[in-house]
């Protein structure tokens, strides 16, 4: 009996169901499972408490690849970016630095610590913004296989090679050093100002267990540059409704073109059959054939809980057993019966718009990660907080607030303690952090969602509660990830792919690992078909 | 005397001297200015007390170029060098651990300690030699010029990627994916045993301002591995590393380097951009079309060049130039050796305390805040053992690296605090081999003022500068200047300031001569 559907997607996540309706559009019979009763994995919004609608985990856009939002027209199902544009970093003693995106309002507020800096400021973020556009076309192609001699693989080599002789000079060397050096040291030779250092630093550090400290870091902040919305760089979004609205838009596009979505499904094994995949069986026993698995589950949950370890050559367990993916944050939520008025800066303004960040000094940033580092939570965490309600009223009932926080560290892994027991604390120890700088916040919080890693693996199926499916580091990234060999979506199972933040470009609600797994699993159906 | 020069090298440290020896080889005028008494620089025997001498900068020579220790013939110059075998002796709290040359006779240790570390210890060794042998042509070549690379050195290139692709597949990836992880990641990919693994992240950490959670130091595990010098492998130089200094000067005068010691460069004087000698601090000018600063980068750039000749982009390069050492040297002269315990038979002549990975990132953790290590790690060495010479009879010298001792202090300064760091060092070794403190007839304790002071090392950076991968290769020491030259026409870098870095190599001298050659030639012809 022929089976019902071409390909199966494990995982409604933004990424799988991207792949699931690239796949739908080229008309393959295409059938997307969610263990969950919502889709979106971590791109999800949900009604928390009545009438809070609480963007879960991950909480602004800014990567979502512009092809995808064009191929599946996503407006037209509902996907829109309401623009970021400012942030706010309010400081203990009172004093606020507070960044807007237009440039003569930035420098007047960068200048009341620095002249020099503010001076330097937009400089530094065109050299950023021009690294990250070259950067930018990487994303949605499928790594070369280094050490390949095939001649197609020394051809992609040789087309990067030409890529990177774009760059002048300068950019090269600058690039080289972004790669290896520490956000902490490559801010300090720009600016003198500590809290704008550790404002720019901590986008380096987000949803990895590195301090600003720590070499390798500086990268990412030029990856941070390469938000575009509109084609302007560096511009940061809320999805109007919640980061659902992204997964629900694509879910809707997938839809369109034909794909099936069940909820509720959670895949227990794929199944293999000579070295080659058949389909899947779900926890309920239910076995659902297919020519193709595209797996939106990260690299571990894939290969070592949904597949035999004989099934696998044993050089890429052990690279898959490697592969760093300790979580780092966690999430919390709050349903607030007001706006939280900040002492730096009181009041209900457009500061509370933007991002704002909890992390006023490097060093505090950094000691938030010495503590991680020997498995306990930050005692000062880093918080990178929003209140998207501002801007879209849809979110919570009129006058009242949601504010999500991104806290960072929470290792996965405690020294002392499991999760469950230390949750309660861990709240507590962010409603301290923030009360510092909003006093009366316990006094406007009506309810409370706290995430932890160990709740973000029950939750989303996300293993070690990496939001990122694995560390996002030079060793795991581009033709390394997930595994060296293993970067471009196939997998050894035939007929198996990884189409999630586990492959190349990694995590963030970026699409591109989905839209460039589709590609390549178009690629080889004709092969599949023989 | 000559009385001019071709070339005049500032600073006669190993560096220094191998470059002018190579210089004078090809027969230039070579003079050789030494601020201090001798030549040597760090790599210098001096007394500890009477009758006691130890090496002040530098303990190992293991990883001096053999086309250097060759080709200036140093055997016969009396260069001997004194192997050591336990290469190191790794002391934890309640356990010890041999890395010996051999190594199955290491795995056979191993075997009691965790036998699954001792079956994968071989395979390690032979990974990292099968890196470091792809990468060891890289030591003694100049860094390409990255804006236009001749065709000679796309050819270079090209053979080091081949040679890199010949390891095989797997190993290439290895290769490609290993050097930017934390020691700590790739290690515990190997190992399970912590003793272990601290000892061997140690070698990836001295000298350097990073833990071993620091991405980019698996890096740093590579260069012990080179086939070049693995032959030799860890060891002393007989008479101490003085000895080193003296084989190279003689080799030096022999090829007629003319050597002036206690004369002390104020400037590096220069016109129009093109260099045209130096004024010593004692007024007196000494000229000649080439110069080659064996002292740091920051040293020269910031102190003896004019900075009328520098581009102020140049200098901010310059000045974010990471020198912030973190090294100290504490030496002990001691009335006969302690009993070592946990060692057992007899005291290693090379010993290491890193109990643990999570012991050496605290202790980087207090320097990262511009504290000295509340617990540092101390790699130890006690060369009387093989060179009774370095100390009256039945008595030894002991000389530790202590790590992390950062050169700046967030409060407080080293002169308050450099006999408490003694103590400090003197309680561990007490703690492991008790009556060790009422051994002790002298001590020496080398902050990183110390070491900027008595070297001339900015920063107290044994280095030269941080050995990262953002300062390495064609970034060392600057972007753009990586090939020996500087903005400077005619003067040089021949120091570890340049690429290869630090160490007791002579590979920079090496490759500076070479590059100072081709250019005094093609200018000549």
């Amino acid at each position: 009996m022929p089976a019902r559907y071409d390909a199966i997607v494990i995982g409604g996540g933004h990424n799988g169901l991207t792949t699931a309706a690239y796949l739908a559009r080229a008309r393959k019979r295409v059938l997307v499972l969610e263990r969950r009763h919502v889709l979106g994995g971590a791109a999800v919004t949900e009604e928390v408490f009545p009438g809070f609608k609480f963007t879960v985990c991950s909480y602004v856009c800014s990567l979502l690849r512009p092809q995808v939002i064009r191929d599946l027209e996503l407006p037209s199902h509902g996907f829109e970016v309401i623009p970021q544009e400012s942030s706010f970093t309010p400081l203990p003693d009172g004093r606020y630095l507070y960044r807007h995106g237009h440039e003569e309002d930035a420098f007047q507020e960068i200048a009341k610590f620095s002249r020099r800096d503010a001076e330097t400021y937009p400089r530094f973020g065109r050299l950023m913004a021009r690294l990250a556009k070259f950067i930018a076309p990487t994303l949605t192609m499928t790594p070369p296989d280094v050490g390949s001699l095939n001649p197609a693989e020394l051809r992609k080599l040789l087309a990067l090679n030409k890529q990177v002789k774009t760059l002048t000079e300068d950019e090269l060397y600058t690039f080289a050093r972004l790669m290896t050096m520490s956000a902490a040291d490559y801010l300090d030779e720009w600016f003198e100002t500590d809290v704008l250092k550790a404002g720019l630093c901590s986008s380096g550090i987000i949803g990895t267990l590195l301090g600003p400290r720590s070499p390798g870091t500086a990268y990412v902040l030029m990856h941070h540059y390469m938000g575009e919305i509109d084609g302007a760089y560096r511009s940061w979004g809320y999805v109007r409704g919640g980061m659902g609205m992204v997964s629900e838009s694509i879910a809707s596009a997938a839809r369109s073109y034909g794909a099936e979505i069940r909820v509720n499904a959670e895949v227990r094994q794929i199944l293999v059959r000579d070295g080659r995949t058949v389909g899947v069986e779900l926890a309920s026993g239910e076995r659902i054939e297919a020519k193709v698995v595209a797996s939106g589950a990260d690299p571990k949950r894939t290969f070592l809980k949904f597949l035999e370890r004989s099934d696998l050559p044993a050089d890429f367990v052990r690279g898959i057993e490697n592969f760093k993916i300790e979580g780092s944050s966690g999430k919390a939520n709050f349903a607030l019966s007001e706006a939280p008025s900040f002492s730096a800066l009181p009041g209900n303004g457009p500061q509370l718009q933007g991002a704002i960040s909890i992390g006023p000094s490097v060093d505090y940033i950094e000691k938030a990660y010495d503590d991680a580092k020997y498995g306990d939570f930050s005692h000062r965490p880093f918080i990178d907080m929003c209140i998207p309600s501002t801007l879209d009223p849809t979110l919570a009932p009129p006058g009242k607030h949601i504010m999500s926080c991104f806290i960072q560290y929470a290792p996965y892994t405690l020294r002392n303690g499991r999760w469950p027991d230390r949750r309660e604390a861990f709240a507590e120890t962010v409603i301290d952090t923030i009360e510092e700088y909003v006093p009366n916040l316990r006094d406007i919080i009506l309810h409370q969602q706290v995430l932890s890693p160990w709740d973000l693996e029950q939750m989303i199926g996300l293993t070690g509660g990496n939001i990122f499916h694995g560390e996002l580091t030079p060793n795991q990234l581009f033709f390394l990830r997930p595994v060296p060999g293993w970067a471009q979506y196939r997998t050894p199972i035939k007929g198996l792919y990884l189409c999630a933040s586990g492959a190349h470009p990694g995590g963030g609600v970026m699409g591109a690992p989905g839209y460039n797994a589709a590609r390549e699993i178009l690629k080889d159906w004709s092969l599949l078909r023989m | 005397m000559p009385d001019s020069f071709d070339v005049v090298i500032v600073g006669g440290g190993h560096n220094g001297l191998v470059a002018a020896t190579y210089l004078a080889k090809a027969r230039r005028r070579v003079l050789v200015l030494e601020r201090r008494p001798f030549v040597g620089g760090a790599a210098v025997t001096e007394d500890l007390a009477p009758g006691f001498r130890v090496p002040t900068g530098a303990d190992d020579a293991g990883l001096l170029r053999p086309e250097v220790v060759d080709d200036l013939n140093l055997a016969a110059r009396g260069l001997r060098f004194l192997p050591l075998d336990p290469e190191v002796t790794a002391v934890g709290d309640h356990a010890a651990i041999r890395i010996w040359r051999d190594v199955w006779r290491t795995q056979a240790d191993l075997m009691a300690k965790s036998p699954r570390d001792a079956e994968a210890y071989p395979r390690f060794a032979e990974l990292m030699t099968a890196f470091a042998t792809a990468l060891d042509p890289l030591v003694t070549m100049t860094p390409p010029n990255v804006a236009e690379p001749s065709l000679r050195e796309q050819m270079a290139l090209f053979r080091r990627a081949l040679a890199v692709r010949r390891l095989g597949k797997a190993t290439m990836q290895q290769m490609l994916r290993v050097p930017p992880m934390p020691v700590r990641d790739f290690l515990n990919e190997w190992f399970e045993t912590e003793l272990l693994k601290a000892s061997l992240a140690v070698d990836a950490l001295v000298g350097t301002f990073q833990g071993p959670f620091s991405p980019g130091t698996a890096f740093g595990l590579i260069p012990r591995f080179s086939p070049a010098v693995r032959g030799r492998g860890r060891c002393f130089v007989k008479g101490g590393m003085g000895s080193l200094a003296n084989a190279l000067a003689s080799a030096a005068k022999d090829a007629g380097v003319t050597i002036r010691t206690g004369a002390e460069v104020r400037r590096i004087t220069s016109r129009d951009g093109r260099v045209t000698g130096v004024d010593l601090a004692n007024g007196e000018r000494i000229e000649a079309p080439t110069v080659a600063s064996n002292a740091d980068p920051k040293r020269t750039f910031l102190h003896l060049v004019d900075p009328e000749e520098l581009s102020p982009e140049f200098l901010v390069r310059v000045r974010n130039f990471q020198t912030t050492g973190v090294v100290a040297k504490v030496s002990f002269a001691l009335d006969h050796l302690p009993k070592f315990p946990v060692v057992g038979d007899g005291m290693p002549a090379h010993f290491r305390i890193c109990p643990s990975l999570e012991y050496l990132e605290r202790a980087y953790d207090d320097a990262k805040y511009g504290q000295a290590s509340h617990a540092p790690f101390l790699e130890a060495f006690v060369p009387s053992i093989l060179d009774p010479e370095l100390a009256p009879s039945g008595k030894h010298v002991l000389s530790c690296v202590v790590q992390y001792a950062p050169y700046d202090l967030a409060s407080g300064n080293w002169d308050k605090d450099r006999e408490k760091l003694g103590d400090q060092v003197a309680g561990m070794l007490e703690e492991h081999m008790p009556g060790f403190e009422r051994l002790v007839l002298a001590r020496q304790v080398l902050t990183p003022r110390d070491l900027e002071d008595r070297f001339g090392l900015t920063g107290g950076h044994i280095y030269h500068g941080e050995m990262t991968l953002d300062q390495m290769l064609v970034l060392r020491p600057v972007p753009g200047w990586a090939q020996y030259r500087t903005p400077v026409e005619g003067l040089y870098l021949c120091g570890s300031g340049a690429h290869p870095g630090g160490g007791v190599t002579g590979a920079p001298g090496y490759n500076a001569a070479r590059q100072i050659l081709a250019d005094t030639t093609r200018r000549a012809g």
